[in-house]
Formats: C-alpha cells, sequence, structure tokens
C-alpha cells in the first residue's frame, strides 16, 4: 500500500460557520496506480489533494503514505515528504517565471541537496524524456502551455517521487495538448509510477484506470474505469 | 544551495531595476550621509588641532585672575598682579622652562605717510621657539634688546607690506605711540607719564619681518608687531605688569606636575594669595575634543536616522515582494523548501539591496565629503586647510551599519514569507 486514507475529516471554519469539506473518507492506493479523483466544484477535491500532498493536516483520521504516518509528522518534515515523495502537477504549471525551463526543473533537486552539476544533468534528462531537449533555455513566456505542462511534469519527476499528484493537469490546455499530457502519464504509469490525479471532466478520468468519486466530502463511487454505473456519475 | 539564493536574488533585484534602484537609494543617501558627516566632523578636528598646535606645543598659558572686589579689599597691600620679575624669577627658578612674557598695547605705527594701528606686543626672545613663530628676514628679538630697553621691533609680514610696500624694511626707521584711550587713562592716572606721552611717540628701528602664518584661532598672526618686553613697559606702560606668560614645558608628560609647581611658586611670590590662572594647552585640545564629539554624535545620529529611514524603505519593498511572489513561495514549499530556505531567500534579497546601497554610498560618501569639504574651506575665513578626513572607522562603521539594516529590516517580510501556508500561498489570486 502506498497510501491508505483512514476516517480523514477537515472542517474549516470561518467564523462561526464550519465547513466539513471531507467527511470520514477512507481511501486505499496501491503502489503503481493510476487512480483519478472527480468530483464537482465543492466535492472536497482540492482539500483531499491538500492532505495527499502534505501540505495539510486533515482535522482527523490517520494518513500513510509510503509507510509514514503523515499526521504525526511535524512540518519540517512534511517538506522533506514533499520533497522526496511527492511531484506536482497544477492546473496552472506554476513555473517561475524568471527560470528557465532547466532551472525551473532544478529546483526540487536544488532543495534536496543536489550539487549543481548532478541538478543540471538530471533537468536535462528529464525534459529530454518529456521531449524539451530543444527547450532546455527557454523561459516560461517562451513556452506554450503544453510545452510549460511538460516543464512541469519534468519538475515533478526530479526526485523520483512515490506519488505523481496532478491537479487538473490539462484544464488549462488544448485537448492536443492535453492529449499530449496524458499520453505522458500514461506512459509514466507504464513504467511503475503512482498517479493521483484530480479531475471535474469525466472524459479525462477516463484515462485513468481507477476513478474514485467524491460528493459532499465522502466517497460516492470508487470503481474501475468504464462507463460509470453509479446513477448519480450517469447524471454528471 | 547559498549561492543559487544568491544568484536568485540578484536576478529578483535587476529584473526590477528601477524598483531595487528606489530601493537602494534610501540606503545609498544614508551611508553617504554618515561617511561625509563623519569626515567633515573629523577634518574640523583636525583642522582645529593643527590650529592649536601651530601656536606651539607643550605650552602652559599664564595670567591674572579677575579679583571679587571683596577679594581686593581682603588683599591689599599685598603683592599681587602678574609682574615682569615674575618671569624673571621663574626662569631662575625652572632653568629648563621657556618663558615668554607678554603686554599688549594697543597703539599706532607709523613709517612716513604709512601708518597702521594694531596692537604692539612686548615680549621676549623665548617667543619665537615656543610659539613657532619665525623671522622670514632680519632677525627676532635678543637678550641685548631686553637688557637695553632698545627700541627695535620685528614686524609681521601684512605690517611691513602696508608700511613698506616692497621695500625691504630691515634698518628702517619706524615710529610707534600708544593709542589715545590710553594717554588719556595714563594722564588721569600718573602724573609723570604726562610728559613722555605728550611727545607720544618714539623712533624704533625694524630688526626683522616674520613668517607669513596666517589667521590661527581668530588671530591673524601677520598683523602682529614685536618690541622688546622691557621697552615696552618702560616706555608704554610705565609699570611692570605685564598680561600673561607663556611657558613651554621640554617634557609633555611634566605638564600637570609643572603647573603644580608653578602655581605654588607664584602664590608663595604673591604673599599666599592664589591670583592666578594656569591653563594647560591640553585643556583646550581636550574642550575642542569635547566639542567635536558633540558634534559627531548629533551629525552621525542625523545620519544613521537617514540610513533607518532607507532602512524601512527596504521593509516596505520586501513586504511588497512577499505579496506579488505569494504564489512562487507556495509553490517553493510544496516542492520542498524549508522554512529556513525562504527565510534566506528574502533575508539574502533584503540584504543585498543593503550591501549593493552601502557599495555605491561609500562611493558616494567619499564624492560628498571632498565637496563639503571644500565647501567649508572656501567659506570660512582661515578655514583654507580644512579638508575632509575620511578614515576607514567610518567607511566601515556605515557600511556595517547599512548592511545590518538590510538584515534587520528584512528580517520581518523574509519571517512573514516562511510562515506562508504552502496550500493558501499556492492559490493566492
Amino acid at each position: 500500500m502506498l497510501i491508505t486514507l483512514s476516517h480523514i475529516n477537515k472542517i474549516f471554519t470561518t467564523g462561526e460557520v464550519a465547513v466539513h469539506a471531507l467527511d470520514d473518507l477512507n481511501i486505499v492506493i496501491e503502489q503503481g496506480e493510476f487512480v483519478a479523483i472527480i468530483g464537482q466544484s465543492g466535492s472536497g477535491k482540492t482539500t483531499l489533494l491538500d492532505i495527499l500532498g502534505c501540505l495539510s493536516h486533515p482535522t482527523s483520521g490517520d494518513y500513510w503514505l509510503h509507510g509514514a504516518h503523515i499526521n504525526k509528522l511535524p512540518d519540517s518534515e512534511l517538506t522533506t515528504i514533499r520533497n522526496r515523495q511527492i511531484g506536482f502537477i497544477f492546473q496552472t504549471f506554476h513555473l517561475l517565471p524568471r527560470k528557465s525551463a532547466m532551472e525551473n526543473v532544478q529546483l526540487p533537486l536544488m532543495y534536496a541537496g543536489a550539487t549543481r552539476t548532478q541538478q543540471q544533468d538530471r533537468a536535462r534528462e528529464l525534459l529530454t524524456r518529456v521531449g524539451l531537449q530543444d527547450r532546455l533555455n527557454h523561459h516560461s513566456n517562451q513556452l506554450s502551455g503544453g510545452q510549460q505542462q511538460r516543464v512541469a511534469i519534468a519538475r515533478a519527476l526530479a526526485n523520483q517521487p512515490a506519488l505523481l499528484l496532478a491537479d487538473e493537469p490539462t484544464g488549462n490546455l488544448d485537448s492536443q495538448s492535453g492529449n499530449e499530457i496524458l499520453t505522458i502519464f500514461d506512459e509514466l504509469h507504464d513504467q511503475g509510477q503512482t498517479i493521483v490525479m484530480i479531475t471535474h471532466d469525466p472524459l479525462i478520468a477516463q484515462r485513468a484506470k481507477r476513478r474514485i468519486t467524491l460528493l459532499d466530502g465522502r466517497v460516492l463511487a470508487d470503481e474501475s474505469t468504464g462507463s460509470p454505473t453509479h446513477p448519480v456519475l450517469q447524471e454528471i | 544551495m547559498l549561492g543559487a539564493i544568491f544568484r536568485d536574488a540578484l536576478k529578483n533585484l535587476s529584473s526590477n531595476m528601477l524598483r531595487s534602484g528606489l530601493t537602494m537609494l534610501g540606503v545609498i543617501i544614508g551611508v553617504a550621509s554618515v561617511i561625509a558627516m563623519m569626515a567633515i566632523v573629523e577634518g574640523g578636528q583636525v583642522w582645529l588641532v593643527n590650529s592649536i598646535e601651530q601656536l606651539g606645543t607643550n605650552l602652559l598659558f599664564v595670567w591674572k585672575k579677575r579679583l571679587t572686589i571683596e577679594e581686593k579689599r581682603l588683599f591689599a597691600g599685598r603683592n599681587l598682579q602678574l609682574r615682569y620679575d615674575d618671569a624673571l624669577a621663574i626662569r631662575n627658578r625652572f632653568p629648563d622652562l621657556k618663558v615668554a612674557p607678554n603686554i599688549d598695547i594697543d597703539g599706532q605705527i607709523k613709517a612716513g605717510e604709512r601708518d597702521f594701528s594694531g596692537r604692539i606686543t612686548g615680549t621676549s626672545p623665548e617667543y619665537s621657539d615656543i610659539r613657532n613663530f619665525h623671522t622670514a628676514s632680519g632677525r627676532f628679538l635678543q637678550t641685548t634688546d631686553i637688557q637695553t630697553w632698545n627700541r627695535s621691533v620685528v614686524l609681521g609680514k601684512t605690517i611691513a607690506e602696508v608700511l613698506f610696500g616692497t621695500q625691504s624694511p630691515i634698518g628702517k626707521e619706524v615710529k610707534i605711540f600708544r593709542s589715545a584711550r590710553k594717554i588719556k587713562k595714563s594722564d588721569a592716572t600718573n602724573g609723570e607719564k604726562k610728559e613722555q606721552q605728550a611727545v607720544g611717540e618714539y623712533r624704533f628701528t625694524v630688526i626683522g619681518v616674520m613668517e607669513p602664518k596666517g589667521e590661527i584661532s581668530g588671530q591673524d598672526r601677520d598683523e602682529m608687531i614685536f618690541i622688546p618686553v622691557t621697552t615696552a613697559l618702560r616706555f608704554f606702560s610705565g609699570n611692570d605688569k605685564i598680561g600673561s606668560m607663556v611657558i613651554h614645558v621640554p617634557d609633555r608628560d611634566q605638564m600637570e606636575e609643572v603647573t603644580q609647581k608653578l602655581q605654588q611658586f607664584l602664590i608663595q611670590r604673591h604673599d599666599g594669595v592664589d591670583d592666578i590662572h594656569i591653563r594647560n594647552q591640553g585643556e583646550f585640545l581636550g574642550a575642542i575634543d569635547q566639542t567635536i564629539s558633540t558634534f559627531r554624535f548629533v551629525l552621525g545620529g542625523i545620519a544613521i536616522v537617514a540610513l533607518l529611514v532607507g532602512g524601512i524603505g527596504i521593509m516596505n519593498i520586501m513586504l511588497v515582494t512577499v505579496t506579488e511572489r505569494t504564489r512562487e513561495i507556495g509553490l517553493r514549499k510544496a516542492i520542498g523548501a524549508k522554512r529556513q530556505d525562504i527565510l534566506l531567500q528574502f533575508l539574502i534579497e533584503s540584504t543585498t539591496i543593503s550591501v549593493i546601497g552601502g557599495c555605491f554610498g561609500v562611493i558616494l560618501g567619499i564624492f560628498a565629503a571632498y565637496g563639503f569639504g571644500n565647501l567649508v574651506a572656501q567659506s570660512m575665513p582661515g578655514g583654507g586647510d580644512w579638508g575632509a578626513v575620511i578614515k576607514p572607522t567610518a567607511i566601515a562603521i556605515a557600511f556595517v551599519f547599512a548592511v545590518g539594516v538590510g538584515v534587520v529590516f528584512g528580517l520581518f517580510p523574509a519571517i512573514k514569507a516562511s510562515k506562508l501556508d504552502p496550500a493558501e500561498a499556492l492559490r493566492y489570486q
């Protein structure tokens, strides 16, 4: 088991109103799975991503990642886990604008303490792997959306993470570029990479091998991909 | 990693040149003012000390105390006043000391049709060495002039030029007489003098012209006129009271001891009355030091306030930068930047501003110091030798303080950045 979420609750309190973003969530994800987490806006997808990505703690419940009891760890160790075990891919790419593709990919390696040469070698290798060997020194404003997302994937893979966490990775891309990104995901999955992809788009979710549907902070359905069987999903 | 963070800092600063430049300007002006202020104050101190030391070194100044009416009544009949005898007695008792008695007479000096009103100083040959003031041509007063009440006179450079133009005055004759006010006073108090004062003027022979010395401590040395002290007493004041004495002590370490001995010696001579002041030249220098220190604190303080304002500028701009780059901070934290990495990144940025600003400030400060120094020199009478003195310590203080300002004022924004919640920061709009 790579990921175990057990009775996870997340409650946000704003003033006197408490919002139950995640409500007794139980999910297990095995090593090498390609899982899509799907749900409408407000279903708790983003909150779940934050907890899976060790960016925030659950209000209650237990989270194990690769054997580490995440919600018992202090912030400093969560930082190390994010650096070594998790690769993030965001809808808006989140590349640093004043840096080249190479430098963006080098960032997680720098924080991991790699030497400059190691950083550069690894960044070059990863950018070649996502087909950007000709764009190594381009800045983000010189790259198309699809290319930027490929740089982000290369950055996410820098420290060979156990988990690739993608948040609407194709949300800002045209269908062709989106398809290219999903093809890279397929390839990575074939190579044994665990991928958790959060999306609101059932067609995109279709590319994953397993689909977890959230509604109001609960798991509505957890099934292999194919035609949605749940009546609510059919409506969606 | 430090190298990468530093490169990042430079890149971030250079990507926003105008903003970085304006922020640096605060530090530049602050550092430059600290250096310039310090340099001007130091220059002033050097100038003042030099002026004092040009008067001669290791000097004791002796003059009569002003007694109150009660004291005068109380000590009536005792041997008070500073007299020429006192100077001679000191010379006998303390042969190591050089003693120059001094009596100033307001008078007029005339050569043909040209004349000059000024102060005529009666003194002894020692004066020249003690005050480090020598003749350019001819000779200064000699012992024989004193012993024989010789009517010889040594002229300051300006007087010589006024009276004789380009001609050499040596061996020429001048007439000297007291100012009218003094004559009247003498007339009223001393009937004997009446005849002399009526004649009024005495012929003197010019024996020397002093070297140019300029103005020192408000007195133009080139307008001085020297005659033998004995001549001055005999022909102009009619008694043996002298105004003051300047005494040279060979060993600087003995100044205190000699002062005490002289004080006792003179009290004894004055029938037990302590009616004289003896001041050490060091006391004047000490007073100057104290004044200069006050200036240093006040001006340095003002300059440091300027530097602090520069620091507030840094803090302001760093807070804006942190807000602008919230998403970047969120991303960096998400992919593995620790709190201290973020803290260091922003701290290095603010410190870089202050270091670069400090460097430019040092350069500007040096220019400003010399510029101001020249301005002061030109605008002050006798301030021609006033130059800015830039001490390495002043540069070091200004620079270190500037860097400190960058660190201290950058700390709050950096801490703020490092404490951002990564999940919230990533989605900051």
